[in-house]
């Protein structure tokens, strides 16, 4: 098992490194620069600007400045390989070091309790519609989850403020800092996953409770309870697991629209509007921060799958 | 296992209990507090790098200038200097200085604020030297063109930055001197650009100097508080020069990029001051109390479709014309903006010093179906070469430029193309090789016609993305006309050339259409008594809080 967590671990290496490539090569031949303004700067104020951000060196020279191979136009190795992401364009007295330090933690958090959330309510809701299959509960159940699924988050984000804080008047608007702020975004955020979770929940276990093994454990005279959370709902829960991977990924590293709505200052904006200002430093950080993050939640998973069901092995 | 699942709680209850930590600091401080939006994080608050109207707004609260422009009236008034003159020939200008403005260093840990000695005319000298070093890769050292050897210095064809035409004459008297002469400067010499830089911090922190506990200012408030992205907190400046006359104490302002949502926080509670979303106007004018609340104000900015003269049919200039008056600006303001703009007739609006916009005499361009469509028969336009009208991608350019190709058809038969690229990308094409009809907008740096006419199509000193031949004998006379307007000194003559300018631009050439003035619609408590800045930069060092 270590010798595969090792292997899959430095196999990640060309994976990170090919997709940075690939960004690195896309955000530069989007036409369009970084100071592109409304009325255009003088030739000589860019050529200042593109000195002072090392951008009038060779492409191939700028790529490895940022991976830290060669010493950057300040004469220093400063790179992925030094921890150290570059500067931001457009938020001039901050690094790209800086933006993760002080975004990534809002954004984890928040993701935190939205997986928190999306697990807490999808898996009872897909186990008591798989048990109590065609009843009133089961209706109820795939009611909330088509809800949760077909409402984006973007309708749910105004609903929510416009019952719980400006009506009822249970939360703040927006903002970021108290638990009360963190209620509506977590939910508005989490419920979305929940009804995809409930929903291949229920999928798998109403396949599971029909296998041999479950009748036997039946036989066996186990509790109803044993039967369900111990033998069914841990095999069921292996597509649950798959999907988690990547949903673990993407609530982590941020989410736009939702931080947007509560004026949340986490790491989701920086995804979109990097792109659009062309800050290319924060493309390349952001992007392969939510690629590093998937590949090992990836990984994380496929662990998982060798706890849920014992005749998975890695070699 | 046990051990797994022992982990698993420590994990959660590490990230709970850190949740409900973070959300115990910062108490309120006492005072009068007043709640703003800033609407986005600021890129900078270092005067020599601010662009955007968010960074200016901090700054104006931080720093003073030289001068300082009338909310109202739009006019230059002194702020750091008391007095200025300007030498015979129109090249020199000699500004003298206040003796009673301290920097300040505020403590945010210990909240103690510090007099770091007095602002003077060295200050401005390196602020001024510091925008202008290429070193500095300041955006907006272009404004300081019009200093003697600034354009020289900052391309790097001169490496002296004591050449640079500004010097201090003593402690407080600083003196410019202009490559030729600028009948406008004493509104450039007051922009956040030119205001004076504390070098200490600057030197100690790098760029790290404008974060709360580095920073030194001298304006009226401090900065506490800079969580990025999330909020901004100002305290008053016990030290300031009108300290007495500063009725709020603490202005906490967030940063909440979506209206919608910031306009959920004005209705409850949680902001003094906001935004009205277009969307959210009807409802506003005819709700009851927020109809109270509500205040257009205009902001100096104008919507403008500009042709590309290079390319045909662009080169007719009938059809222009045709174009140009076959816009219903004012039923698109009603049915569409809604937002109370004004319909433009000229590039630069109202307020701005030389804008023709409010003489009576001047005709400019409005809707005239009737002319529009004789200049039509009069171009012999006949439907080929296809017309394109490209904008930035945006919902609202959409919808105008939807309307306003609705209009072309039904006054004027012709088909117009709609085609819309990224703002990045839209940029690049319109200051390259713009297409036949190109959206843009001007919002103006500094209060003068400059700044519009002469720094906006000027074929040779402007951007002139119309490209707009200077050997056209109207692009001559317009050359003449701001050229000879910028280097005069009698505010009449000036306003007369500009006149005549924007004459020839809008009404006789048809090198734009103009469409619209912006305004501004903000809805504010009523305990906050305000005043509105049209240039942006508000002085909440004005404002009070009566409750």
């Amino acid at each position: 098992m270590t010798r595969y967590i090792i292997r899959r671990i430095l196999s990640m290496i060309p994976v990170l490194i090919f997709i940075s490539l690939v960004t690195f090569a896309l955000a530069h031949a989007v036409p369009g620069g970084p100071f592109d303004r409304e009325k255009p700067l003088p030739a000589e104020i860019k050529a200042n600007l593109n000195r002072y951000y090392g951008l009038d060196q060779p492409l191939w020279k700028q790529y490895t400045d940022w991976i830290g191979l060669t010493r950057n136009p300040s004469g220093e190795y400063a790179g992925v390989l030094q921890f150290k992401f570059g500067p931001s364009y457009s938020s001039r007295s901050r690094t790209v070091n800086d933006i993760f330090r002080a975004h990534l933690p809002v954004s984890a958090q928040l993701g935190f309790w939205a997986l928190c959330i999306a697990v807490g309510m999808g898996v009872p809701l897909g186990i008591i519609a798989a048990l109590k299959q065609n009843s009133f509960w089961d209706y109820f159940s795939m009611a909330i989850a088509i809800f949760g699924v077909s409402v984006p988050n973007i309708v749910l984000g105004p609903i929510f403020i416009l019952i719980f804080a400006l009506t009822l008047g249970w939360f703040p608007v927006a903002g970021w800092g108290t638990p009360a702020q963190m209620v509506m975004p977590a939910f508005a955020l989490g419920l979305n996953s929940s009804a995809l979770i409930a929903r291949l929940t229920r999928a798998s276990m109403l396949q599971v409770i029909r296998e041999d093994y479950i009748r036997t454990a039946r036989a066996k005279g186990l509790a109803e309870r044993v039967v369900i959370i111990r033998h069914a709902l841990k095999n069921a829960f292996i597509p649950v697991a798959t999907i988690l991977g990547p949903m673990f990924a993407a609530l982590l590293t941020g989410t736009f629209v939702v931080e947007q709505i509560f004026a949340i200052p986490g790491m989701g904006k920086y995804f979109i509007t990097s792109i659009t200002n062309r800050d290319y430093p924060v493309v390349m950080g952001t992007t392969l921060l939510y690629a590093v993050f998937l590949v090992i939640a990836n990984l994380i998973v496929d662990i998982t799958y060798a706890y849920l069901d014992p005749r998975i092995h890695y070699e | 296992m046990l051990s797994k699942k022992r982990m698993y709680w420590v994990v959660a209850i590490v990230i709970a209990v850190a949740t409900i930590l973070s959300g115990c600091a910062g108490a309120k401080g006492g005072g009068k507090v007043l709640r703003v939006n800033l609407g986005t994080e600021p890129p900078t608050l270092d005067p020599a790098l601010a662009t955007d109207t968010t960074s200016v707004q901090c700054d104006e609260v931080l720093f003073l200038g030289l001068t300082d422009f009338d909310d109202k009236t739009v006019e230059v008034i002194p702020e750091l200097a008391t007095e200025w003159s300007v030498s015979p020939d129109g090249l020199v200008w000699t500004f003298k200085m206040r003796k009673d403005v301290e920097w300040v260093h505020y403590d945010p840990v210990k909240k103690k604020v510090e007099k770091k000695g007095k602002v003077t005319a060295h200050d401005i000298v390196y602020g001024v030297r510091r925008t202008v070093d290429p070193a500095t890769a300041s955006d907006y050292a272009y404004v300081d063109y019009i200093i003697k050897n600034a354009e020289a210095i900052n391309t790097g064809k001169n490496t002296d930055l004591n050449s640079l035409g500004v010097r201090a004459v003593d402690d407080y008297t600083v003196e410019f001197t202009l490559e030729q002469p600028a009948g406008y400067f004493p509104g450039i010499a007051g922009m956040w650009v030119n205001r004076p830089q504390p070098r200490q911090p600057i030197e100690q922190f790098g760029d790290k100097w404008t974060e709360p506990g580095n920073i030194w200012t001298n304006g009226p408030y401090m900065l506490e508080t800079w969580e990025h992205e999330s909020k901004m907190v100002f305290v008053k400046n016990p030290y300031y020069v009108n300290a007495k006359n500063v009725d709020i104490d603490r202005v906490e302002a967030v940063m909440v990029v979506e209206e919608s949502t910031a306009f959920a926080m004005y209705e409850n509670g949680e902001l003094d001051v906001v935004g009205v979303p277009s969307t959210e106007m009807e409802r506003v004018k005819s709700d009851p109390v927020l109809s109270k609340e509500l205040y257009i104000a205009p902001y100096l900015c104008t919507y403008y479709y500009g042709f590309n003269v290079s390319k045909p049919p662009m080169d007719n200039v009938k059809l222009r014309l045709a174009l140009s008056y076959a816009i219903d600006r004012q039923k698109l303001v009603d049915t569409v903006l809604k937002g109370g703009q004004r319909p433009a007739k000229t590039f630069a609006c109202p307020g701005i010093f030389g804008s023709p916009a409010d003489d009576p005499n001047f005709v400019g361009v409005s809707y005239d179906p009737a002319k529009a469509k004789q200049l039509l028969a009069e171009s012999g336009y006949t439907g080929t070469p296809e017309i394109t009208l490209m904008f930035n991608t945006s919902e609202g350019h959409q919808r105008i430029a939807e309307f306003i190709q609705r209009g072309w058809k039904e006054t004027l038969g012709i088909d117009v193309k709609l085609a819309n690229q990224e703002w990045k990308v839209y940029l690049q094409t319109v200051n390259t090789d713009a297409p036949q009809i190109y959206r843009l907008g001007w919002c103006a740096d500094y209060p003068d016609e400059n700044n519009w006419v002469l720094e906006n199509f000027h074929p040779t000193k402007g951007s002139n993305n119309p490209k707009w031949s200077p050997d056209d004998p109207a692009a001559q006379r317009f050359m003449k006309a701001v050229e000879d307007a910028a280097a005069a000194s009698d505010p009449k003559e000036r306003a007369r050339l500009y006149f005549e300018a924007e004459k020839i631009l809008v009404e006789e050439q048809a090198i734009i259409a103009p469409i619209y003035y912006y305004t501004r619609v903000v809805v504010t408590k009523p305990y906050v008594q305000r005043t509105y800045a049209p240039l942006g930069g508000e002085h909440w060092d004005k404002w009070k809080i009566t409750k």
